[in-house]
């Protein structure tokens, strides 16, 4: 019986011993496998071209999504109305007003028309404040970063090293954002397009992240002088438009004015420009010269 | 019999024009000064050999530029990727000789055969140092932009460089636009 208790034990306590093994290297194979996927983890973090040039914090983001949303409102506000004025002036041409102004019919219709011309003059009035005020918003928070980022942080050189990636063979990587010269595009979708490109910033290079900064920088500096300006020209326009009312008269100012704004807002296909590209190149270059830079 | 002292007076005038003229005329006969010409050949190794010949045994440092030039016509004559390693390899010589520095080999590689413009050199910020000189920057850079044109794309077909180099000038353009704007709003 003891000799059995003691084999039982001594079994139990090789099955305690084989138990406490097991679970030692188990452990220490957990542990190793910790070790090496934090390792490895930390090295592919290290090895992605995450940007580390801080142009897009979510201040600006947050900016260009509500440029975009404001840009919207105002876009739909003003489509029923130069609809309206389309078909107005469709009318007018078709039944040949131009030079028969005494006729009451195209008289009323040129009075139509002017006041379809002020209400858009009233929406662009109501809702044009709150696009200057976002898109300066805008401007100002990237202002700042380029002035800290690219202007006080870099050099001439350091700037072209980050423009050039790692590669300065490659040809520009695939996200890079289209140039200047945005015709042929909505406003809010421009800016929407804008928000898309800076939300998932965080997974572009420095090199794209410059470029696009700059891009809508730029952008939103000539729509908040154009904003400016066009507001100025509103109070100056909703008179002579009153005046005009006065005496149902369309005058070539007034349809100019339409056509800009629709523009502007709605963008214009025939001014899409088409760019060729580079003829495709034929020869590898493998060659590195030791003297280059 | 006294000789008279006008004629030992012109005995030595005639002396000393006979050294003189004998001077000259030896002088007439020394070796002339090298010609420093451009090379003869349009088979560009062959031209390579000739100045680097005349630019160590002939002392011709003083026409680099010239036959950095010409060796670049003739490399536009028969246009190949080899012809950068060739450029590059001579450069190479002409700073280990001590022709030019190593900045200065550098310098004239990078110009050619550099996606990199050699312009954008500079240890200052862009805000103080870049900004005030842009216009001056923008144009040296059109005129690099060129000479990478003639080395990257007519002398050693790599259309690719060129158009990156071409991309890269309009994105400087544009970014340094915007940057200076930054910068001068913050002054």
């Amino acid at each position: 019986m003891s000799l059995f208790v003691e084999s039982l034990i001594a079994r139990n306590t090789e099955q305690v011993s084989l138990r406490q093994a097991l679970r030692h290297s188990y452990t220490c194979v957990l542990t190793l496998t910790f070790f090496i996927t934090a390792f490895l983890s930390v090295k592919a973090h290290a090895n992605t071209n995450s940007p580390t040039i801080r142009l897009f914090p979510t201040t600006v983001v947050e900016d260009l999504r509500q440029t975009s949303s404001v840009a919207q409102e105002m876009e739909t506000g003003l489509q029923e109305v130069i609809g309206r004025l389309d078909q107005q002036q469709q009318l007018y041409n078709e039944s040949k007003c131009d030079g028969a102004e005494n006729d009451p019919g195209c008289q009323r219709l040129a009075k139509q028309i002017g006041a379809s011309y002020l209400d858009m003059l009233g929406i662009m009035e109501e809702r044009l404040p709150d696009m200057e005020h976002t898109v300066n918003n805008t401007r100002l928070s990237l202002e700042k970063r380029l002035r800290s980022e690219l202007g006080n942080k870099m050099t001439s050189w350091t700037l072209q090293e980050t423009l050039l990636g790692g590669n300065p063979q490659e040809s520009a990587s695939v996200t890079s954002p289209t140039m200047r010269g945005r015709s042929g595009m909505r406003l809010s979708e421009r800016f929407q397009q804008y928000y898309k490109l800076v939300a998932s910033s965080s997974s572009q290079s420095d090199q794209s992240l410059a470029v696009l900064a700059s891009d809508i920088y730029l952008d939103m500096e000539e729509t908040s002088e154009l904003i400016a300006r066009t507001r100025e020209e509103i109070a100056r326009a909703t008179l002579v438009e009153q005046l005009n009312q006065s005496f149902g008269t369309i005058t070539p100012e007034m349809m100019e004015v339409v056509g800009g704004v629709k523009s502007i807002l709605f963008g214009d296909d025939d001014s899409r420009t088409q760019i060729a590209g580079p003829p495709p190149a034929s020869i590898e270059q493998a060659y590195r010269s030791p003297l280059e830079q | 019999m006294n000789k008279s002292p006008l004629s030992n007076s012109t005995h030595t005038l005639l002396v000393i024009a006979g050294m003189i003229l004998s001077a000259f005329t030896l002088s007439a006969c020394a070796t002339p000064p090298p010609a420093c010409g451009s090379p003869t050949t349009n088979n560009l190794h062959d031209a390579v050999a000739q100045v680097k010949n005349d630019l160590e045994y002939n002392g011709c440092a003083a026409h680099f530029d010239r036959f950095y030039d010409d060796l670049l016509r003739i490399a536009e004559g028969d246009p190949r990727p080899e012809n950068k390693r060739l450029f590059s390899e001579f450069l190479v010589w002409t700073a280990d000789e001590g022709l030019l520095s190593q900045r200065q080999a550098k310098d004239y590689y990078n110009r050619y055969f550099n996606v990199k413009f050699m312009t954008l050199q500079g240890d200052y910020n862009n805000c103080s140092h870049t900004c005030p000189a842009r216009g001056k920057i923008m144009r040296d850079m059109e005129r690099e932009l060129s000479d990478k044109e003639r080395g990257l794309l007519k002398v050693s077909l790599d259309n690719d460089g060129y158009y990156r180099a071409d991309e890269l000038y309009q994105e400087i353009e544009l970014v340094l636009e915007a940057t200076c704007t930054a910068c001068a709003a913050g002054q």
